[in-house]
């Protein structure tokens, strides 16, 4: 689903922020992205919907090298790739319902389709009660559970997620991590970083952890945020 | 494309154009002041040159012929001049009745009684192909043998074509200045939407929204300060208009604009188009600048 080969990043300045990275995140894989501030997990992420080219490597999403495709491509990349972040990235002065539907609606959804997608994706992330809500008067994990049900409207394949549990509680967190564990028993492949130390270890899922650029470790089988 | 994409970018622009109230009411209001002021120098030079086209049909020279001449054979050299358009004769009667008329329409008579014999020569009216050969064709056609005499107005037309040559010029300089501003403006107001939209484009740009789709707006909002612009001025122009055609109609009647009701929606969709044209290429910059990446 997800193809890294020889992977490097150098930033204009000359900074390198990934090198000789290879990975791959099968369909429906769970896998953590771990490490410090500045190791890298970001700029990954960047490369699998687009945000970013490799300098060297190939990154391969869904069958096709990204790197390569013509920008005019990218757009219909995103449309099969949702995106996450820690600070929900919602538009202040649209309803719950709204935020959710503006992500069909710049696909040219039909009214029909909306009054059918939204109410699954809100379904989905337990909001359906606060649909009419704005997003001053939600806490934050309902916050996130929002761009989550607006990543997942148009049901992409693949599910990035840029510390989704940054800005949350510890009780908060582990909650959108359950529905994150949902969403990727349904077959969504679910790509995450993070370095919230409590919820890697609890999930023991697959932990890929990157340090200065390099992945240091993979724990395929499963692991806690140091310890295969 | 279908109706609810329709539906949401023109919900898009219209939110746009709210949003930012104060601004989009001056991009629009400069956007008419411009097409005013090109209004404005459109129609005197389009009047002037009208005027000028006007006198030169009446432009002509007469030549008078002296009693002797021999009547064919001037005629025949005139003709024989390549820039003469028309000749035609005038008889000593015909002249005298001409002249009583311009008098006050008395009977050519009481002038006869009055005069003794006419006076006036025979002569030949000749209208040149082109006005600007006036002089040229008068010169020559004054050392025709019997030929007494060359007259010919000073010709108004030629100052007016050298008016509207000048205000043509001068318009074409402020038309390049109004556009440059009224660029520079759009852009700057589409600039600001994009600011103020920021977030909202990012999060299009992360769904998947293509990149003609997320300009889209932009380009409308354009368009929509152009349409703006181009009504208000059209109604401030053709009001003005009408009103120094009818004050020109009573007060200087030797006067002739251009004026009809074709003409009128015509001038005004003629400036609705350029509107929308300024309005959609200030967009462009504006976007080309500010969203490159996307």
């Amino acid at each position: 689903m997800i193809h890294l080969q020889g992977v490097s990043v150098v930033y204009p300045d000359g900074t390198r922020a990934l090198s000789g990275i290879d990975l791959q995140v099968d369909r429906g894989e769970f896998a953590f992205l771990v490490g410090a501030s500045g190791s890298g997990k970001s700029t990954l992420l960047h490369l699998v919907y687009r945000e970013l080219t490799p300098s060297e490597g190939r990154v391969i999403v869904s069958g096709q090298d990204v790197a390569s495709l013509p920008r005019a491509r990218v757009p219909y990349l995103r449309r099969n790739v949702g995106v996450i972040f820690q600070d929900f990235r919602l538009l202040p002065d649209k309803n719950v319902w709204e935020n959710v539907a503006f992500a069909l609606d710049v696909l040219g959804a039909s009214r029909k389709e909306k009054y059918r997608k939204v109410p699954l994706a809100l379904e989905l992330v337990g909001l359906s009660e606060k649909e009419q809500s704005f997003p001053n008067e939600l806490s934050g994990g309902e916050q996130q559970r929002v761009s989550i049900a607006r990543a997942l409207v148009n049901s992409p394949s693949i599910l990035l997620a840029d510390e989704p549990t940054g800005n949350l509680d510890p009780d908060i967190s582990w909650e959108i991590m359950q529905l994150l564990t949902r969403i990727a028993d349904r077959g969504t492949t679910i790509l995450c970083a993070t370095h919230d130390r409590v919820i890697v270890d609890g999930m023991r899922k697959r932990v890929v952890s990157l340090v200065g650029g390099t992945i240091v470790r993979d724990a395929r089988g499963g692991g806690g945020y140091d310890e295969p | 494309m279908n109706l609810s994409m329709v539906e949401f970018l023109l919900q898009q622009t219209w939110q746009a154009i709210r949003r930012n109230g104060l601004m989009s009411l001056a991009t629009s209001s400069n956007m008419a002041v411009a097409l005013l002021i090109l209004s404005t120098f459109f129609l005197a030079t389009l009047n002037l040159q009208h005027m000028a086209n006007v006198e030169a049909r009446k432009a002509n020279i007469t030549i008078d012929m002296a009693d002797d001449a021999d009547a064919a054979k001037v005629e025949a050299e005139l003709w024989g001049d390549m820039r003469v358009g028309e000749v035609r004769s005038r008889s000593k009667d015909e002249a005298l009745e001409e002249y009583a008329e311009i008098m006050g329409g008395g009977d050519t008579e009481e002038f006869l009684a009055a005069l003794g014999d006419n006076p006036l020569p025979n002569a030949f009216i000749v209208r040149p192909k082109d006005p600007q050969d006036m002089a040229a064709i008068a010169k020559a056609a004054r050392s025709i043998e019997g030929v007494s005499d060359v007259r010919y107005k000073e010709q108004v037309t030629g100052k007016l074509l050298t008016l509207a040559r000048g205000i043509k010029i001068a318009g074409v300089v402020a038309a390049v200045l109004m556009s440059a501003a009224t660029l520079l403006i759009v852009s700057t107001t589409i600039r600001l939407t994009i600011y103020a939209r920021r977030r909202e484009i990012r999060i299009m740009q992360l769904v998947g929204a293509t990149n003609s789709f997320i300009r889209l707006p932009f380009i409308l909002e354009g368009a929509f300060h152009g349409v703006m612009g181009g009504a208000v001025s059209t109604i401030l122009v053709l009001a003005s208009y009408s009103w120094v055609h009818a004050y020109v109609g009573q007060h200087l009647n030797f006067m002739e604009l251009v004026y009809n009701s074709t003409f009128a929606v015509l001038f005004g969709l003629g400036a609705m188009v350029c509107g929308i044209l300024f309005g959609v290429l200030g967009s462009a910059i504006g976007l080309h600048s500010y969203l490159r990446e996307i």
